[in-house]
């Protein structure tokens, strides 16, 4: 008994978050003669039209470009300036640590939406509104204290003994980092990967507020041209959404066991 | 190949300081052991030579050299973890040549000498394992393997067999003395077992509370204990002390006997005790002797004797191996 009453429970819950991804996908993929049917009428005529229609005409070719450069590049600068900071805090000793992971920590508590005025400020003086550059050192800037918190806990797992190993052995910090250090952290490599690239691809506010001209926009972006205040194409947003949302899902199916293992890296010993 | 000297070493983490003052002199080629027990600062000492902990007062020399202020990669200095610390990730072979790679020595010179050290540890068919894939014993030897294959001035090994089993703990302990014969390399070893120390050492080191209570070979300091703690810490089992009238009768603060210098028999001065417990080992048996006046003292035979437990002994304590101690400790003057 317990246990039908929990399948069915979490059949329910797993309805209602799947329901409107298919939902998106239903809507994509059915001719505009269908769309007066309910929306959770399958498609009768399968088409393609509106993903042609929203590559080509509305764009998404350049944003879908666009958001894969900012997001590779966020990804792998987050990986390397997070887990070189986090290398340091746990495994070397100086002057200024504490006042150092104090700084993350309060990188950590403030929300994004409090700074954003300053943030437009600040990248607008360096001469990088309108420019990838511009976003991307903003995203790096603003997550940059969860990551570092993520290796840090992986860290702290790793022997000591071993950087003390390969400090006999004769290996410079950024040796032992490179190659004693890093090539075992390849779960929290693999989480921070992910983790990044799926908030700087799904990123809105930044990329509004910092790109104002179409050919730098992102697919984000891109999104909110099939919605204007009186109108809206429901088949070029469902698609376009659709488009933005497949490269992360292909991304997880891949990558899930990492991931899994190292979200919960440092929760138990 | 060198030799470590230490000239008034001090170690303290703020206020408090957990090594004083130390001083001694390690000869190029000598195989010296620290024993002491637990957190009487041998692992800090040894640590301090390796360049992990700062040396916070005093000189420590290397081959002649002050080393105070090198790093570890600067001294040229070997050592073996207790946990091993084999990178996860590489091989065998990797992890032995991590140390040459770093030199940029060439291939061909890495292979040859990691097999080399390979062959004198019995490693060759594992050298493509990663330690994952090997026992403790293997990966104990590779810990040693990559410390061999760098021809090091001074070998440092920080209790590398607490984590065998006993028997392979002996087979390794052969395996490490042999392997500084062949060497003939500097070599400090640290443990808390005192027959690790016996056999192994040209000369022990005994701490305790920060300070060196004795240095001499393991003989000395078995027929020659300085103070009443390394009369106690050397020899297992250990030395029997006795207070009281027994004590006072041979002018002392503390009469200290070792269990094997007890003879059982009748006679004139003899302790009369019950036994309470008997260990037969075979070639030893060990009695448990609860003495009036003098408390459970542990009486060692050679052979297999057939006391049993309840029953009475005369205990005869042979005179010319009595140690005597004064309030202080310390032997007393003949």
């Amino acid at each position: 008994m317990g246990r039908w009453l929990l399948v069915f429970v979490l059949g329910v819950i797993a309805i209602l978050m799947v329901s409107p991804l298919i939902l998106t996908v239903f809507t994509s993929l059915k001719p505009t003669t269908e769309l007066v049917n309910p929306p959770w009428y399958p498609p009768f005529n399968l088409t393609f039209e509106h993903y042609v229609r929203v590559w080509t005409e509305g764009g998404f070719s350049r944003y879908f470009f666009n958001t894969l450069v900012i997001s590779v590049i966020d990804a792998l600068m987050m990986i390397l300036i997070a887990s070189l900071a986090a290398y340091a805090m746990v495994f070397m000793e100086f002057r200024g640590k504490i006042v150092l992971q104090v700084l993350f920590l309060i990188g950590l508590m403030i929300p994004v939406t409090a700074i954003v005025l300053p943030l437009f400020q600040i990248v607008r003086s360096f001469g990088l509104l309108n420019t990838h550059l511009g976003v991307i050192f903003a995203d790096l800037a603003l997550a940059v204290s969860i990551f570092v918190f993520m290796f840090s806990s992986y860290f702290i797992g790793v022997p000591k003994a071993l950087h003390e190993a390969a400090r006999i052995d004769g290996a410079t910090e950024f040796q032992i980092y490179r190659r004693v250090v890093m090539p075992i952290a390849t779960p929290a490599v693999v989480t921070t990967a992910l983790l990044e690239f799926l908030w700087s691809w799904n990123d809105l506010l930044l990329r509004l507020l910092l790109m104002t001209q179409d050919q730098m926009r992102t697919l984000s972006v891109g999104l909110l041209n099939f919605q204007g205040t009186m109108t809206r194409d429901v088949t070029g947003l469902s698609s376009g959404t659709v488009i933005m949302a497949i490269p992360v899902v292909i991304l997880f199916l891949f990558f899930q066991r990492h991931f899994v293992r190292g979200m919960t890296a440092g929760a138990v010993k | 190949m060198a030799g470590v000297e230490l000239k008034n070493l001090s170690k303290a983490y703020g206020d408090v300081e957990v090594l004083h003052d130390i001083n001694l002199s390690i000869a190029d080629g000598e195989f010296v052991v620290f024993v002491g027990p637990s957190g009487c600062g041998k692992s800090t000492l040894l640590r301090m030579i390796a360049g992990l902990e700062e040396v916070t007062g005093g000189d420590l020399m290397i081959g002649g050299k002050r080393a105070n202020d090198l790093s570890p990669r600067q001294r040229d200095i070997a050592m073996v973890f207790q946990s091993y610390a084999l990178y996860p990730q590489m091989t065998v072979a990797e992890n032995m040549g991590f140390s040459l790679s770093l030199e940029r020595r060439s291939k061909d010179e890495i292979a040859q000498k990691v097999q080399e050290a390979a062959d004198a540890l019995k490693l060759g068919p594992y050298l493509d394992r990663k330690p994952g894939q090997l026992s403790g014993g293997q990966r104990q030897r590779v810990a040693i393997g990559r410390a061999i294959v760098r021809k090091p001035q001074v070998f440092l090994l920080d209790e590398p067999l607490s984590n065998l089993d006993a028997a392979l703990r002996s087979e390794t302990r052969v395996e490490i003395s042999e392997l500084h014969q062949r060497m003939e390399t500097t070599m400090v070893y640290v443990t808390h077992d005192q027959v690790e120390a016996m056999t192994m050492a040209d000369r022990i080191v005994v701490l305790n509370a920060g300070n060196i209570e004795q240095v001499g070979s393991p003989m000395e300091l078995y027929n020659h204990p300085a103070t009443e703690f390394v009369a106690g810490f050397i020899g297992s089992p250990k030395m029997n002390f006795v207070k009281g009238r027994y004590a006072d009768a041979v002018g002392a603060a503390t009469l200290g006997v070792r269990p094997e210098h007890f003879a059982i028999g009748a006679g004139d001065n003899t302790w009369e005790g019950k036994v309470t417990l008997v260990e037969r080992l075979g070639h030893d048996t060990i009695l448990y002797v609860k003495v009036p006046g003098a408390g459970v003292l542990t009486v060692s035979l050679d052979g297999q004797h057939d006391q049993q437990v309840g029953e009475t002994v005369y205990l005869r304590p042979q005179p010319e191996f009595i140690h005597k101690f004064n309030d202080n400790g310390r032997p007393v003057a003949a």
